[in-house]
C-alpha cells in the first residue's frame, strides 16, 4: 500500500498545476482515487461527513450489474453456438460470449473515459463516477452482432449529446445509455433491430440455422395472429414462462433475464441505492396496462390483448429498463410522489409502445426517455403542492 | 405538558459520550473574551491594552446597537488584544488578579418581579451585559430590545452529540429556573419550556416543561419546537435562550452578579475522558482538554457542537455562547480502496455499509470520506430534514439566484442542523451555503 502511495506523490508534481501534464490533473486525480479515498477533511460547518461517497453509491450498482453480465456473457455465447451448431458445453459457451461481448464493453469504457478526460480537462473539474455505471449499463442493452465502431459512435453520442453538453453528472435530463442506444436505433436500424441480429451466427452448418428461429419472443409476439394465445406460440419454440424468467432466448447482451434484474433490483432496494418507489412504480404500471388490455380483450382483438400481464414483465427489457435504466438518480424525479407517478407511466407506457405501435417491438427504452423528459415537470407539480401548505418564514 | 413527535433526522453513533460526573477545572491564570464568536455583531471596543478591568466592567459594545453590551469575564488586567484581518476582534485577553474585583448590580428580589415593569427588566438585562444570551429565530441574532416576540422558547437539552445535560448544570437550582422563567414572563407572555427524550427527566424540571420533543436529532431544538407548533407567520419571530444561560440570566437578576460559571462538556474520541466540567467563560482550552501530553497534531479542537461549532487551536479559548469542546481526531489519511470495504466500524445513515447491521456507537473524525461531486438528486438530505425543507432543491434555487423560490421552499425554517451536509454523498457543503444565504438575506433586509 506505501508503494503504490509512494509512486502517487512521486508522479503527483508533474500532474499539479505548473507541472508538464497539469492539463490530465483530472485523469491522475481519477486514478488515484480509485485506490486511495482522498484524505481531505472538513472545512466548513458539519465537521463530521458520512462514509457513503459517489464512488460507491455509483459502485453498488456496478455490483448488482455484475449478475446480469456475466450470464448476458453466458447467454450470448450459449445462443450463438446453439444457433450456429456448436457444442453447448459450459466452457466453450463462456468463451464465445467472452469473444463477443469483452470487445463491445472495453470499446465503451474506453471511449467514454476519453470523453470524460477531455471534458474533465478542459472544464477543469474532476472526473465523475457516472461513467463506471453508464458504461456498463450501454453493452448489456446491444445486439451482440453490433459492429464495435457503432458501440464506439453510439456511447460517444451517449456521453457527450446525452450528458456532457448539459453541464456533466448530475445536470443531463436524460439517461445517457439510452441515448446513445436510441441514437443507435435510430440511425443504425438495420443492425439494431429485426431478427438476425441477436444471435451472433459463426461458421453455421447450412441447415442448422434453417431449422430453427432465431426470432426473439416479442418479435414472436408481434407476429401472433388476432385469436391466437401468445403463451402458446411461444411454448411452441420452447419459450416456457421459466425460461423467459430465467433469460436463456435471443435478446441483447444482458436484458434477458428477468430473474437476475429483479435481484439486483432487490439489492439495490436493501441498501438504499436505487429508489424503490420507481421500481414498483414499473412493476403496476406494466401489470395494470397489462389487466387493462386483458378487459378490454375480444375475440378477434390482437393476441396482445390477451396476454398474461407477468409475461410482458419476463420479454424483452423491461425488467433491465425498470430495475437501471429508470432508477437514474440524476434523471428520473426528486420528489417521492412524483417517482411512483414516473415509475408507472413508464411501465404502463412500454406496454402501449409494444402493443400499439407497429414499429417498436420493445417499448421500454422510449417509455423512460419520454417519462425523462417529465420529471421535472412531475417534480414542479409535486415541489408546488408541498410548498403550498407550508407557513411562510418571511 | 405536550408530547411532539419529530419524525425525520438521525442520532449520530458517535462515540465518546461524556459521564453524567461533573469535575471541576482549576482556575486558570487568564481568560478571554471572543468577540468575533458573537454572530453578527460589529464590536466597539471600550478597554486598552493595559487597562484594569472588574468581573462585569464592560468590553465592548455592539456598533449597532450601543445599548447591547459585553462585560468582562474576569477580574484583572487586559495584557493583549488580538486582531485578525480588516481588524476584526479576536481575543481580549485577561490576566486575573489573585482576588478579583467583581461589579454589582441591582437585584430584583423574587417576590417584585411581578410588579416591575417590563422595560426596567429588559434595561436590568442590557447593563448586565446578558442581553446577547438571547437568539431571535430564524436568523439568530440577539433581538431588538424594543421588539416583541411571539413566543420564547427555552430549550433545556439538546441531542446535538456532547452538550450539557440539565442535571449537570441545573444541580438542583431549579429555583433559579423558576425564577428565570417568571422573568421570561415578564419579558413575553407566552413562554415555552422544552425538552427532549434523551434524559430522566427530574420531578422538577418535568412541571415546569410545556413541550416534550422526542425523535431523533435535533428534536432539541427550538428551531424545530417552532415549526411544529406556529399556527401562522405571526409566530415567527420568536425568541430562544438556551436552560444554561436562563439561568445564568437568572443568576444576575435575582442575586446581583455577573454569572462567570459555565457547565461545559469535553468530549469526543480525541480526548481520554469524556466529562462535564465546572469552568468560567473564556477559559482556555488547554486547561478544560483533558491529558495534556495528549498530541495536538492531527486533532481538531472544535468549540460547540460537532454540526454548529466553529473550528477551534488549542491555544485558544472558551466563548461567550459555547458549552462543549468537542475534540476529533483530523481524518485526513488516506485510505486504500476505501469506497470497496464492507465497512464494519463505518457509520453511516444510509444502509450501503455492514456498520448498517449493528446500532452500536463508533468513533468519528473529520474526514470528509470522499470528494466533492455534482449533486445526483438522491433524496437523502430530503430524507433527514427535521422541518421538511428539500435541501437539495433549495440549494439549487440559492446557486441559481432565485431568492424567492428558496424562501418558499422554507429556507428561514432552516434550523443549521448539519444533517443534510453530513448524510450527503456528494460532499457538498449544503449546510454552509444555506447559511450565508440566510445571512446574506438578512444584511439586506436589515
Amino acid at each position: 500500500m506505501h508503494f503504490i502511495q509512494k509512486q502517487f506523490d512521486k508522479y503527483r508534481k508533474h500532474f499539479e498545476p505548473g507541472g508538464r501534464l497539469s492539463l490530465l490533473y483530472p485523469f491522475f486525480d481519477a486514478t488515484e482515487t480509485f485506490f486511495f479515498i482522498p484524505g481531505h477533511s472538513t472545512q466548513q460547518d458539519a465537521h463530521v461527513r458520512d462514509s457513503l461517497d459517489l464512488k460507491r453509491y455509483m459502485s453498488f450498482v456496478l455490483v448488482a450489474l455484475a449478475a446480469p453480465l456475466l450470464f448476458g456473457i453466458y447467454n450470448t455465447g450459449y445462443q450463438s453456438n446453439l444457433f450456429s451448431g456448436q457444442s453447448t458445453a459450459i466452457i466453450p459457451v463462456m468463451l464465445r460470449g467472452l469473444r463477443l461481448v469483452l470487445p463491445i464493453i472495453l470499446v465503451t469504457y474506453a471511449v467514454g473515459f476519453f470523453w470524460e478526460t477531455m471534458f474533465a480537462t478542459i472544464r477543469k473539474h474532476p472526473i465523475s463516477e457516472g461513467l463506471l455505471v453508464t458504461g456498463m449499463l450501454f453493452p448489456l442493452t446491444l445486439p451482440p452482432t453490433i459492429p464495435l465502431w457503432q458501440v464506439a459512435v453510439g456511447i460517444s453520442f451517449g456521453v457527450v449529446i446525452g450528458k456532457e453538453i448539459f453541464g456533466g453528472t448530475g445536470r443531463n435530463i436524460l439517461n445517457p445509455a439510452l441515448t446513445g442506444r436510441a441514437f443507435l436505433f435510430f440511425a443504425y436500424p438495420g443492425n439494431m433491430s429485426g431478427d438476425p441480429v441477436w444471435v451472433a451466427v459463426h461458421q453455421a452448418k447450412e441447415t442448422v440455422v434453417d431449422a430453427m428461429s432465431m426470432a426473439t419472443p416479442l418479435a414472436m409476439a408481434k407476429l401472433t395472429g388476432p385469436g391466437d394465445s401468445i403463451e402458446t406460440m411461444l411454448m411452441q419454440a420452447d419459450y416456457s414462462f421459466m425460461k423467459l424468467f430465467g433469460g436463456l432466448y435471443p435478446g441483447s447482451i444482458g436484458a434477458t433475464s428477468a430473474l437476475l434484474c429483479f435481484l439486483g433490483a432487490g439489492l439495490l432496494i436493501l441498501v438504499g441505492i436505487a429508489s424503490f418507489r420507481i421500481i414498483l412504480g414499473g412493476v403496476i404500471g406494466i401489470l395494470s396496462a397489462g389487466l387493462l388490455l386483458n378487459l378490454l380483450a375480444g375475440e378477434s382483438s390482437p393476441a396482445w390483448f390477451g396476454l398474461n400481464p407477468v409475461y410482458h414483465l419476463v420479454m424483452g427489457g423491461a425488467a433491465f429498463g425498470i430495475a437501471y435504466m429508470a432508477t437514474d438518480p440524476v434523471s428520473a424525479p426528486g420528489m417521492n410522489a412524483s417517482r411512483w407517478i414516473y415509475g408507472f407511466c413508464i411501465g404502463a407506457l412500454t406496454i402501449l409502445i409494444r402493443v400499439f405501435n407497429p414499429a417498436f417491438p420493445e417499448g421500454i427504452m422510449l417509455a423512460i426517455l419520454f417519462m425523462n423528459l417529465f420529471s421535472a415537470l412531475l417534480d414542479y407539480i409535486v415541489i408546488k403542492i408541498r410548498l403550498n401548505k407550508r407557513i411562510p418564514n418571511v | 405538558m405536550k408530547t411532539i413527535r419529530n419524525r425525520k433526522g438521525y442520532d449520530l453513533p458517535i462515540s465518546g459520550e461524556p459521564s453524567q460526573d461533573v469535575a471541576a477545572s482549576i482556575r486558570p491564570g487568564r481568560v478571554a473574551a471572543l468577540p468575533e464568536r458573537i454572530p453578527f455583531i460589529k464590536p466597539r471596543l471600550q478597554v486598552k491594552e493595559g487597562e484594569a478591568v472588574q468581573i462585569g466592567s464592560i468590553l465592548y459594545e455592539d456598533k449597532r446597537n450601543p445599548a447591547v453590551k459585553f462585560l468582562s469575564p474576569g477580574g484583572g488586567h487586559v495584557t493583549k488584544i488580538r486582531f485578525g484581518k480588516r481588524r476584526v476582534i479576536k481575543e481580549i485577553i485577561i490576566d486575573l488578579d489573585s482576588q478579583e474585583k467583581k461589579i454589582g448590580f441591582n437585584p430584583w428580589p423574587t417576590s417584585e418581579i411581578g410588579a416591575v415593569k417590563r422595560s426596567e427588566l429588559v434595561k436590568s438585562i442590557l447593563n448586565g451585559g446578558l442581553w446577547g444570551l438571547f437568539r431571535e429565530l430564524p436568523f439568530n441574532d440577539y433581538p431588538d430590545p424594543d421588539s416583541l416576540p411571539s413566543a420564547i422558547i427555552v430549550s433545556l437539552d439538546s441531542k446535538e452529540p456532547f452538550q450539557p445535560s440539565p442535571k449537570a448544570y441545573l444541580d438542583a437550582r431549579h429555583d433559579l429556573l423558576n425564577d428565570g422563567i417568571r422573568v421570561l414572563n415578564r419579558l413575553c407572555q407566552t413562554v415555552y419550556v422544552t425538552t427532549t427524550d434523551k434524559y430522566a427527566p427530574s420531578q422538577q424540571w418535568k412541571n415546569l416543561t410545556t413541550h416534550q420533543v422526542t425523535g431523533p436529532y435535533p428534536a432539541g431544538d427550538p428551531g424545530v419546537l417552532l415549526y411544529h407548533i406556529k399556527k401562522s407567520s405571526k409566530d415567527n419571530r420568536a425568541w430562544t435562550i438556551s436552560g444554561q444561560n436562563l439561568l445564568l440570566l437568572a443568576d444576575l437578576m435575582i442575586n446581583g452578579h455577573y454569572p462567570i460559571e459555565r457547565t461545559i462538556v469535553v468530549a469526543g474520541s480525541g480526548t481520554p475522558t469524556p466529562q462535564h466540567i465546572t469552568t468560567r467563560i473564556g477559559v482556555p482550552l488547554t486547561q478544560i482538554a483533558g491529558n495534556s501530553e495528549t498530541a495536538v497534531t492531527g486533532k481538531r479542537y472544535i468549540a460547540g457542537g460537532v454540526f454548529n461549532g466553529y473550528r477551534s487551536r488549542a491555544d485558544a479559548y472558551l466563548g461567550f455562547l459555547e458549552t462543549s469542546l468537542t475534540i476529533l481526531p483530523e481524518g485526513d489519511s488516506r485510505e486504500m480502496f476505501g469506497f470497496a470495504r464492507p465497512g464494519l466500524k463505518k457509520p453511516s445513515h444510509s444502509r450501503a455499509f455492514l456498520s448498517a447491521l449493528s446500532t452500536a456507537q463508533q468513533p468519528m473524525d473529520c474526514g470528509m470520506h470522499g470528494e466533492l461531486r455534482a449533486c445526483v438528486n438522491c433524496g437523502y438530505c430530503a430524507d433527514v430534514c427535521a422541518v421538511d425543507i428539500l435541501p437539495q432543491f433549495t440549494l439549487k434555487s440559492i446557486l441559481a439566484g432565485e431568492v424567492e423560490e428558496a424562501l418558499a421552499h422554507g429556507l428561514l425554517d432552516c434550523v443549521s442542523c448539519g444533517l443534510c451536509t453530513y448524510v450527503c454523498p456528494s460532499k457538498i457543503d449544503i449546510q454552509a451555503q444555506l447559511k450565508a444565504a440566510k445571512e446574506a438575506y438578512y444584511k439586506e433586509i436589515s
